[in-house]
């Protein structure tokens, strides 16, 4: 067996440019999911009874299915339903977002029950509004107990990233299976793949592990 | 828009064929990785001490790392370095397994670390050895408590098997491509998709949480 590893280093800037596209669909995924998970956890919680009723739906159906199930069924329904050609990238996009808004939402409610009903009802009685109330008493607090596990979320969504590479999306994994089809450097190409994706995740998994002992829940 | 679902039925055989295979290797990835991680998790916990780094180093090495990405190298890089050939389906068990016991034994540990070690001590000062603590005192605890946290791990492990499609394991995505593919309708076949792994995973959830509530107070110590 002989290798060639500067297989690798000659494509460097394509791997790059892959490996930054991965990271701009994590960190855009979320600046979509965050704001939508909110939304729909309110909605879970708040909202008028069919409102509420489709939030659930949506979030039981989509945290029930393979991501790359949904990945392919956005690049074939999405373009028909909103009659807009989009691109590999803004469809890879739409899908991870539509997962992890799921996700997300859940979290969010999750957060929000887990204060207990005692500190509403004490806020209220000393004359806030429960607008107020969520605002000053819930919300800081929930925030802190959802964080640990907003970052797993994150981490899981820096690797479902890999996902759309069936659709094309030229983020990490797909570029560097591209080349390892064009130069038939299959594990040399493989391996450097794993070893960004490692590099990449390693120090984020270790940041969750971190977070997750900082802000352990203690009652 | 015209739905034509007959193809669903013109192909049902083949699809059928794919849900199988999917919940085999769901079945059979979850069980090796369950017992994996235990392996691992009493490594980390009990093992030799310089083995631990090696552990933890292995456990968050796979949580760094994409599933697709583990599949692909054991069923593409892993046969180089190795010399030896494994079809899609045990490529994707070991992929499978390796990936998930690394969660799994994750589940283990936190499950047994929250057993208080007051019990620990008072099962030693009434002569147990470690081994009788582990099997008497903290695993019948631990187990109940690691419940949900399993449950998921299985919901997780069926939603990873159709990344095995990848790899050309003939599960239920890989089957469902095939015939959106050769039918020309990947609507139909990719919602029909949908609503099978909805079908098969929602009551896996629902069904965990369940059992884990008539047995939560197993747990409680």
């Amino acid at each position: 067996m002989t290798f060639d590893w500067s297989v690798v280093w000659q494509h460097r800037e394509a791997l790059a440019i892959g490996t930054a596209t991965t990271v701009l669909l994590t960190v855009a995924t979320m600046l979509i999911a965050v704001p939508c998970g909110i939304i729909v956890a309110v909605a879970r919680l708040y909202a008028w009874a069919p409102v509420r009723a489709a939030a659930t739906a949506y979030v039981e159906l989509f945290r029930n299915l393979p991501l790359i199930l949904v990945v392919y069924w956005a690049f074939y329904v999405l373009p028909i339903m909103t009659g807009l050609g989009l691109s590999p990238l803004a469809t890879g996009l739409a899908a991870l977002a539509l997962n992890v808004t799921a996700y997300n939402a859940e979290t969010f409610r999750a957060g929000i029950n887990s204060i207990r009903r005692g500190q509403v009802e004490a806020a209220m009685a000393l004359g806030m509004s429960r607008a107020q109330a969520l605002r000053r008493v819930v919300v800081p607090q929930a925030l802190r107990r959802i964080l640990p596990v907003f970052a797993s979320t994150w981490v899981s969504l820096f690797k479902d990233t890999s996902l759309v590479s069936v659709i094309a999306v030229s983020e990490l994994a797909y570029v560097a299976m591209q080349i390892r089809a064009q130069t038939y450097r299959v594990l040399e190409m493989l391996t450097a793949m794993a070893a960004i994706y490692w590099l990449l995740g390693y120090p984020q998994a270790k940041l969750v592990d971190w977070i997750q002992r900082k802000y352990a829940v203690t009652e | 828009m015209d739905f034509n679902f007959a193809v669903i039925t013109d192909h049902w055989r083949f699809l059928v064929g794919g849900v199988g295979v999917t919940l085999l290797l769901a079945v059979l990835s979850g069980v090796t990785s369950l017992a994996a991680g235990l392996v691992i998790a009493l490594l980390r916990l009990y093992g030799p001490r310089w083995l631990r780094p090696v552990v933890i180093f292995y456990i968050d090495s796979m949580r760094a790392i994409p599933v697709l990405v583990v599949l692909v190298w054991t069923f593409f890089a892993l046969p180089i370095v190795a010399g030896i050939t494994m079809p899609p389906f045990y490529a994707a068990l070991l992929g499978l397994t390796v990936h998930l016991a690394a969660y799994a034994a994750e589940i283990v540990r936190a499950g047994i670390e929250s057993i208080r070690p007051g019990q620990t001590r008072a099962a030693v000062a009434l002569g147990m050895s470690p081994a009788q603590v582990l099997r008497r005192i903290l695993l019948p605890q631990a187990i109940v408590r690691m419940l949900p946290a399993f449950g998921s791990l299985l919901s997780v492990t069926i939603k990873d098997t159709a990344i095995a499609s990848v790899i050309a394991v003939t599960e239920f995505m890989r089957q469902s491509e095939t015939v959106a593919g050769q039918s020309f309708q990947p609507i139909e076949v990719y919602t029909f998709a949908m609503l099978v792994y909805f079908l098969i995973l929602f009551p896996v959830t629902r069904g965990v949480e369940h059992v884990y509530r008539r047995v939560a107070h197993l747990g409680r110590s």
